[in-house]
């Protein structure tokens, strides 16, 4: 039985699941926006949803919401502004929360940011992914490089000094110069964040079907190399595989998964996990938008809830920590897998030996090749 | 029922090509002769191991009683003795025939004679059985009965105009073929006074009744509670069981002369009831044993370990169950500074030990790694001659006065226009043609191999280079005088035992180079780079490098991601399971048998 000295801290997760147009590379839960979106229904089925979920947090203040999809900038900024509204009505909030929501350029404009700012919404997360047409349309995305641009001067131009832009690498034909081109052009818009991921081709994607040309191996380590360079030159600092932030502007919902805290998660497919006295649990809600808006709120809309064994916290604890940089704490391991961290001494061990972490009383924390070859690292765990 | 009367007892063998039709021409006989309900009609009756069904073949020698009314009147008790079917247990088949007095040999029509049942109809004729053709599968369209009967009288030598025409699979022309065996298979004649001499067929052990062993009774009587002996071993016991199959067991009072059935005494294995030995009365024992007994000795060797060395004791259990069974399966245990604990396994052949690993693994859950097969090596030193069946125990280079390897003598049957082939094909593995004849439109060839060479890939080879219609049949003939060295790998410096091969001197450098190119193509990158080496002694003939992968991360992993993302990282854990960990290199298993995928300049 696992033992927790006190609960981890707590964000909720909202998940809006369609977009205008379903990305060839996508393996998220995301699905085309055929008609007129049921913005109003699907608010109600997210109120409903997290007061069915209540019950699990009674009490328990939430520090960060993250909005994301899908598309959640296809919503109106009312309706967007009633959905925190009656967030706020039912949680706790911190007294300064985060707030993100995802935008997708396309699909901006400048007033609607500014109501989503009005809202509340207090980050925005920007799916640039590229600045070259070319590789745009590769990519299967609505906007083009005017698009993209324009995008991130709104988010300022909306009020929001802080925003993020996620970047991919790796793309379809792509050239080092090329990879390189995009970051500094993202850089040149200052954002406080930079999201950089090596495009990946995932199973029940269009990409699996019929795999692109991607740049060799050897190419692609070398823009990744090369682009971190460029970021740390510019003041942004890698704290996670992907994630690079000015100081101070970590996205503190996503260090809550990775430090393995708490959130729920209502919408659409999406996924929670919910520390009390009797351990871990991750539960989630059906995938389909159809089904969730019929059956939001009533123990039909449970796609699954599981229990964590120890085995399952210590390897899950580990597959999130170990993303991060600066590794964790050593006492974080008791207080969010409610283990002794004596528990995994032989695989800390091992992998000490291997020169893939380093490890003392009070850190541990993922050396350099630790970090290139995460998932060497990680099968110790699993 | 007892004491059947020698004019009424057929005793039988079928000889057939894999997929010529054997199994479903022996349901036919079971089924006309009422022995089995349609409910236990079982596909293939008679194959009764998995592998033995999936693969089609006959590893273990059975029986089936079968009371046959004939048209004229009376009915007759007809033995079928099923044989093996492959190369890798000729030896087998020799004892089954040789308790017959007769033998179908079933041709597929659309496809003629094949080498296999060219072999076994020699030995047959060797042994006088009457031979009766049957062009089976006539209902094929392909289906060529004139040009068949042709081989057939070009390359057995028979007369085979009159042959059987049938199709096993509809059933047309079967009950011919069962009046064909009354009217010319010969009646066993056997003394039923003289001394007991009884042929063991094959042994079998079975878990609740031990050891069983399919026999002939040549001469006398055998019946239950008797002391009997067995002549090879010299060993006495006392006989619990007698019966027939029908195909189910079944108890007889006795059996006599002429007569096929099974016997039980109490043997513990079946390395103590051998195929070939001679069952005989230990009050009245026959003055000599019945001819032929031969010792069986592997040709082929290969080292088998337990990828998790926690599972040595389970390997060690499995083998020696195996073993209960199989006389032919030898092993002993050895040690590899690669591998850790395992056995020297001895095999009759290819296939033999394909079967063996599939069933350690199969029926024991056993996860193995095989090294590449090599054959046992005659080695002359200055002082003595050894036996070597493992490179890694090849004694040093300068203490060798002369290596000597086995020959096999090789019969090739192949259609006329992949003669070119096979002969560059044996002409690549170091073959002597020794005699080359033609048969209407099939040639047979017979040459001297290295068995070297033929149990590397040969058989595979001989198939592609002839798609497939070509056929093989071999028997051992000496040790040779070879010029052959020592072909080490070494995995970023350090010698791999589990990876030496010998092979020919002549070959050695281009072995070498494509040995190292092929490890580096079944080795996965890794966190490091691997140099893989071969080299003779020491001196470096090839090096190839593994390039260390650039990275092995996620990109993206969020929340729910977390569980998809681990079942990934447990998938690719699970994979690396099956790798040997040598250091800190991880090598896939294939890696071991990369020798095998070498292919010739």
């Amino acid at each position: 039985m696992q033992n927790f000295a006190s609960l981890p801290p707590l964000s909720l997760y909202v998940h809006i699941p369609w977009c205008v147009r379903k990305c060839p590379y996508c393996d998220f839960n995301s699905h085309e926006a055929r008609g007129e979106i049921p913005e109003r229904e699907y608010v109600d089925a997210l109120l409903r949803d997290l007061e069915q979920d209540l019950p699990r947090v009674w009490g328990r203040i939430v520090h960060t919401i993250f909005i994301g999809g899908g598309t959640p900038s296809l919503f109106a900024h009312e309706t967007i502004d009633r959905l925190l509204s009656g967030i706020r009505a039912r949680l706790p909030l911190d007294q300064n929360p985060e707030i993100t929501l995802e935008a997708n350029p396309g699909t901006v404009e400048l007033e609607r940011f500014k109501g989503f700012r009005a809202a509340g919404v207090n980050r925005l997360s920007i799916g640039i992914q590229s600045f070259d047409e070319e590789k745009l349309k590769a990519l299967g995305r609505i906007h083009g490089r005017a698009e993209a641009l324009r995008a991130a001067e709104a988010a300022r131009a909306a009020g929001f000094d802080n925003f993020n832009l996620d970047l991919m690498f790796g793309l379809p034909g792509q050239t080092v110069e090329q990879a390189l081109t995009d970051i500094r052009t993202a850089i040149g818009l200052r954002p406080t964040h930079l999201s950089a991921y090596q495009l990946t081709i995932e199973p029940n994607t269009l990409f699996h079907v019929r795999p692109p040309a991607l740049p060799d191996d050897d190419s692609a380590w070398e823009m990744q190399s090369r682009l971190q360079v460029e970021l740390a030159a510019a003041g942004y600092r890698q704290y996670e595989v992907s994630a690079y932030a000015q100081p101070g502007y970590e996205c503190r919902h996503n260090m809550n998964y990775w430090k393995f805290g708490d959130y729920l998660g209502i919408g659409a497919g999406a996924h929670g996990k919910i520390t009390d006295a009797s351990g871990i649990a991750r539960l989630w809600k059906v995938k389909h938008p159809g089904e969730y808006l019929r059956t939001a709120g009533t123990a039909e809309s449970f796609g699954g809830e599981q229990k964590l064994s120890r085995h399952d916290a210590t390897a899950e604890f580990m597959l999130n920590a170990l993303r991060l940089t600066d590794g964790f704490p050593s006492p974080l391991f008791q207080e969010r897998a409610g283990l002794p961290i004596s528990a995994c001494e032989p695989e800390l061990a091992r992998a000490e030996t291997q020169g893939l972490i380093e490890w003392n009383a009070q850190t541990i924390r993922p050396t350099p090749q630790g970090r290139r070859f995460l998932n060497n690292l990680l099968e110790l765990f699993v | 029922m007892s004491g059947w009367n020698q004019e009424r007892i057929r005793n039988f063998s079928i000889i057939a090509h894999i997929d010529h039709g054997k199994s479903t021409l022996a349901d036919r006989f079971i089924q006309l002769c009422g022995a089995l309900e349609a409910r236990e009609m079982q596909e293939q009756v008679l194959d009764s191991m998995d592998i033995e069904r999936e693969r089609g073949i006959t590893i273990k020698a059975q029986s089936v009683a079968l009371d046959y009314h004939a048209r004229d009147g009376k009915t007759y008790r007809l033995n079928m003795i099923d044989t093996p079917g492959h190369v890798d247990f000729s030896y087998e088949v020799s004892r089954s025939l040789t308790a017959c007095e007769g033998a179908l040999l079933v041709v597929d029509a659309s496809q003629g004679v094949q080498a296999q049942t060219v072999a076994n109809c020699y030995t047959a004729a060797e042994l006088n059985l009457e031979i009766l053709p049957v062009l089976n599968k006539i209902d094929l369209p392909s289906a060529d009965p004139a040009r068949a009967i042709q081989e057939i009288e070009d390359i057995i030598g028979i007369h085979a105009q009159d042959a059987a025409r049938a199709s096993a699979k509809t059933g047309v022309g079967v009950p011919e073929i069962l009046e064909a065996i009354v009217r010319h298979v010969p009646a066993p004649k056997g003394n039923a006074d003289a001394p007991l001499k009884a042929l063991i067929i094959d042994s079998w052990f079975d878990n609740y009744l031990g050891t069983v062993s399919l026999v002939r009774v040549m001469d006398g009587r055998l019946k239950p509670r008797e002391k009997i002996r067995l002549m090879a071993t010299g060993r006495d016991y006392v006989t619990e069981q007698i019966g027939i199959f029908t195909p189910k067991r079944k108890p007889v009072a006795e059996l006599g002369p002429g007569e096929v059935g099974y016997v039980m005494a109490g043997i513990k294995d079946v390395r103590s009831a051998r195929v070939g030995d001679t069952i005989t009365h230990v009050d009245r024992p026959a003055d000599k044993p019945l001819p032929g007994f031969k010792e069986i000795k592997p040709r082929v060797f290969a080292g088998l370990y337990p990828v998790e060395s926690s599972d040595y004791e389970t390997f060690r259990d499995a083998l020696s169950k195996l073993q209960l069974n199989d006389a032919s399966l030898h092993y002993e245990p050895e040690t590899s500074q690669a591998l850790g604990f395992g056995f020297r396994c001895g095999f009759l052949g290819m296939l033999h030990m394909e079967i063996i690993q599939e069933r350690l693994e199969r029926e024991y859950g056993l996860n193995l790694i095989t090294t590449a097969p090599t054959v046992v090596y005659e080695v002359a030193t200055a002082s003595e001659v050894l036996l070597v069946e493992n490179p890694a125990k090849m004694p040093d280079p300068s203490r060798i006065v002369e290596i000597r390897e086995p020959i096999i003598r090789a019969t090739i049957l192949a259609p006329q226009e992949y003669v070119g082939n096979v002969i560059g094909l044996c002409v690549e593995k170091r073959g002597i043609q020794k005699d080359m004849t033609y048969h209407g439109r099939q040639a047979m060839l017979v040459y001297e191999l290295p068995l070297a060479e033929v149990v590397l890939d040969f058989f595979d080879r001989l198939k592609s280079v002839s798609r497939g219609y070509a056929s093989l049949d071999y028997d051992f003939q000496e040790f040779r005088a070879a010029n052959v060295v020592k072909l080490d790998v070494l995995i970023n410096g350090d010698r791999v035992d589990a990876l030496s091969v010998i092979v020919h001197q002549e070959q050695s450098q281009y072995r070498g180079r494509e040995l190292a190119k092929k490890l580096r193509e079944l080795i996965p990158r890794q966190m490091f780079d691997v140099a893989i080496q071969a080299a003779i002694g020491s001196k470096i003939i090839a090096r190839e490098t593994v390039k260390a992968l650039r990275k092995n991360v996620t990109a993206k992993c969020y929340g729910g991601d977390a569980t998809r993302k681990r079942k990934l990282l447990e998938k690719q854990k699970e994979g690396k399971k099956r790798m040997k960990q040598l250091g800190t290199v991880e090598i896939p298993q294939e890696a071991f048998l990369a020798v095998l995928r070498v292919d010739e300049k």
